[in-house]
């Protein structure tokens, strides 16, 4: 199939002003995404496999990818559940105070992590608001995987409805309408029309979402205490081996946050090329006119 | 499955869209509901739907209370203009949707869903398209898969929102008269919605003409068409030349056309004006008629339409004539030929809108 597109396909010459935006956008493209994530690699591997593999392999970063891994895992999913909800609220029904809670679902974008961080604090630390009543029942919130959670939740609240809002805006109501008419109900609407309808810009805010979730610095770094082995997540251990001079080991930890973000993209690109229908979509015109010519 | 509104209103905020609509559609009757836009018709064909609740007023549903019924209990079929194919499943699947999301125990076996879904899509001419996706097809077929879609459930009235808005006039032609037929073979209730009012006088058994949220005037469409009850109808049904009506010495005038003579003729007050549709002026020698004089001609296949500048009258307000192609061309009316005008037929209204 891919030999006879090709065949298909005309020699194509664009004129110059084409190639120089093709070029710049190509040019900053290597500069500063390429470039960076290669030195990364590179440093992350100058002393050989094996300092990398030791580095990666020390119990304090393992303990470090853990932890980064529980927090997306319940982060991201919350999200995404909130996302959708909030998305089809104010995509889907007119109610008092639907600006309010578009703002409100921006403020997390609009407020500084570090804010965000101190905000747990101020909430859930020894001397905050509920520090008498968590100290009391022994629950440890600030300085534990909860108080990092809820800093993750927060600075990546917005990512999933942000990513839906006008995918559910631009495709209306007709098609959930249709869906009750034929007597399915609200669940099976939801499932078989709503959700394959968003499920790319779904796909797309979970991804980012995601990435968030695993890079996130500033809130989590206020709310984690910095324990190694217990409450440092991947970026904070880079930073603390950046910080003590050990920059092969930093840089290899490093490489693994680039490469879950390599992975999750291509997990993304893997997905697209699976879909027959967009593929079919892409290619309807085509598609026809050689069946056409097969009959 | 005969449908009956009682006192239908519904507001949107401070605007009014429905009031106190009353209809009856009776078992088998095909009705479109015309009317500008934002004059109400798609507020109400949704509330007929359930897709929308009125703010007052009774939905009955073969003489039983449906206003509160939820659309998936009121066994409905309803068309969007766009379609609304769910295009991440095949033609195929869209059509069996219907069927594959009953209850276990009202559910067909998928055999059954296969041979109705595929004898649906052969109604539909469209049995080769099983496997095809949405976005494969032109908006014609798309209809007709929604169509097909809709008839799955075998709903006793099927809902239609200006269906063929959205396709050019040849398909819309050939699928006016394809539903036309449709409605005919499998004889369920259906009212649909248009702008289009020609597009009501060709499908429909009965015409309601909705202006403002009311209903201005409902009958059949030979009956609205000719007899409209207020100058709005006259208007929106087509064409019309609009003429101011003097009353001089107990006889009332259009230009210097005597009017009293004529039988059908009820004269309002000075306000009244008369409605003379184009295929209803007569041109002829200069003679005895109102004389005027031709401005521009356009031939349109068989119809020749002309514009004349008519005696005591701005010419920044030309009539606006039709007559056949064979009249034209015997009568040689070319541009700045001298005329004379005779009304066929008029209506006369009051300037506020009520028949006079």
């Amino acid at each position: 199939m891919a030999a006879a597109e090709a065949r298909v396909r005309r020699p194509f010459r664009p004129p110059l002003g084409r190639w120089l935006l093709i070029g710049a956008a190509l040019l900053f493209l290597l500069l500063f995404l390429l470039l960076p994530l290669l030195v990364v690699f590179a440093q992350a591997l100058g002393k050989g496999l094996g300092v990398y593999l030791a580095a990666i392999g020390d119990p304090n970063a393992l303990a470090a990818v853990k932890l980064t891994l529980t927090v997306a895992a319940v982060a991201v999913p919350s999200n995404l559940v909130f996302g959708v909800a909030a998305a089809w609220a104010i995509a889907k029904f007119e109610f008092r105070g639907k600006s309010a809670l578009i703002t409100l679902i921006d403020l997390p974008f609009a407020v500084s992590p570090v804010i965000a961080g101190l905000i747990f604090i101020l909430m859930f630390g020894a001397h905050g608001w509920f520090g008498g009543f968590l100290r009391a029942h022994h629950i440890r919130v600030v300085f534990a995987l909860p108080g990092i959670v809820l800093a993750t939740v927060f600075v990546t609240f917005p990512f999933v409805a942000r990513e839906l809002i006008p995918v559910m805006q631009a495709q209306g109501k007709d098609d959930e309408e249709t869906a009750l008419s034929l007597g399915a109900t609200g669940w099976q609407t939801f499932f078989r029309v709503t959700l394959p309808n968003i499920r790319w810009g779904l796909l797309y805010g979970v991804l980012l979402c995601n990435a968030r979730a695993m890079g996130e610095f500033g809130a989590v770094s206020v709310v984690s205490g910095h324990v190694r082995g217990l409450t440092n997540t991947m970026p904070l251990h880079v930073e603390i081996l950046y910080n003590e001079y050990n920059y092969t080991a930093a840089f290899a930890v490093a490489s693994l946050l680039a490469l879950l973000a390599l992975l999750t993209l291509a997990g993304k690109s893997f997905l697209e090329w699976r879909q027959p229908e967009l593929r079919h979509t892409a290619v309807a015109g085509r598609d026809r006119t050689r069946r056409d010519n097969i009959q | 499955m005969s449908i009956a509104l009682r006192g239908i209103s519904k507001q949107f905020g401070e605007y009014a869209a429905v009031r106190d609509i009353d209809l009856d559609v009776p078992t088998g009757a095909l009705i479109a509901l015309v009317g500008p836009s934002g004059c109400g018709k798609t507020t109400l064909l949704r509330i007929i739907a359930g897709l929308e609740a009125p703010d007052r007023g009774q939905v009955l549903f073969d003489d039983r209370d449906a206003t509160l019924a939820p659309i998936r209990e009121r066994n409905v079929g309803f068309v969007f203009q766009h379609y609304a194919l769910f295009r991440h499943m095949t033609v195929f699947e869209n059509v069996a949707f219907g069927l594959k999301v009953k209850p276990r125990r009202e559910r067909p076996a998928a055999a059954q869903i296969r041979a109705k879904a595929q004898s649906l899509l052969d109604l539909v001419q469209l049995g080769w398209a099983g496997d095809r996706y949405p976005a494969q097809l032109s908006g014609g077929q798309k209809q007709r898969v929604a169509l097909a879609r809709a008839l799955a459930v075998d709903p006793a009235v099927l809902l239609l929102d200006e269906p063929f808005g959205a396709l050019d006039s040849q398909v819309r032609h050939e699928l006016r008269r394809w539903l036309r037929r449709l409605h005919d073979e499998l004889h369920f209730t259906s009212v649909f919605v248009t702008h289009d009012q020609q597009e009501a006088i060709e499908v429909a058994d009965g015409i309601v003409v909705l202006n403002q949220g009311r209903i201005e005037q409902r009958g059949i469409p030979s009956e609205v068409y000719d007899l409209p009850a207020s100058a709005f109808v006259h208007r929106f049904l087509g064409q019309a030349n609009e003429l101011p009506v003097q009353v001089r010495g107990g006889r009332a005038f259009v230009g210097p056309i005597d009017m009293a003579s004529a039988d059908d003729v009820r004269i309002g007050g000075a306000d009244s004006i008369a409605l003379v549709r184009p295929h209803e002026i007569e041109i002829g020698s200069e003679a005895g008629g109102w004389p005027a004089v031709v401005t521009a001609v356009r031939v349109i296949g068989p119809i020749v339409r002309l514009e004349l500048s008519a005696e005591g009258r701005s010419a920044s307000e030309p009539l606006e004539a039709e007559i056949s192609r064979e009249r034209y061309e015997a009568g040689r009316f070319n541009i700045g030929q001298k005329v004379g005008l005779r009304l066929r037929r008029w209506q006369v209204y009051s300037a506020r809108g009520a028949a006079a």
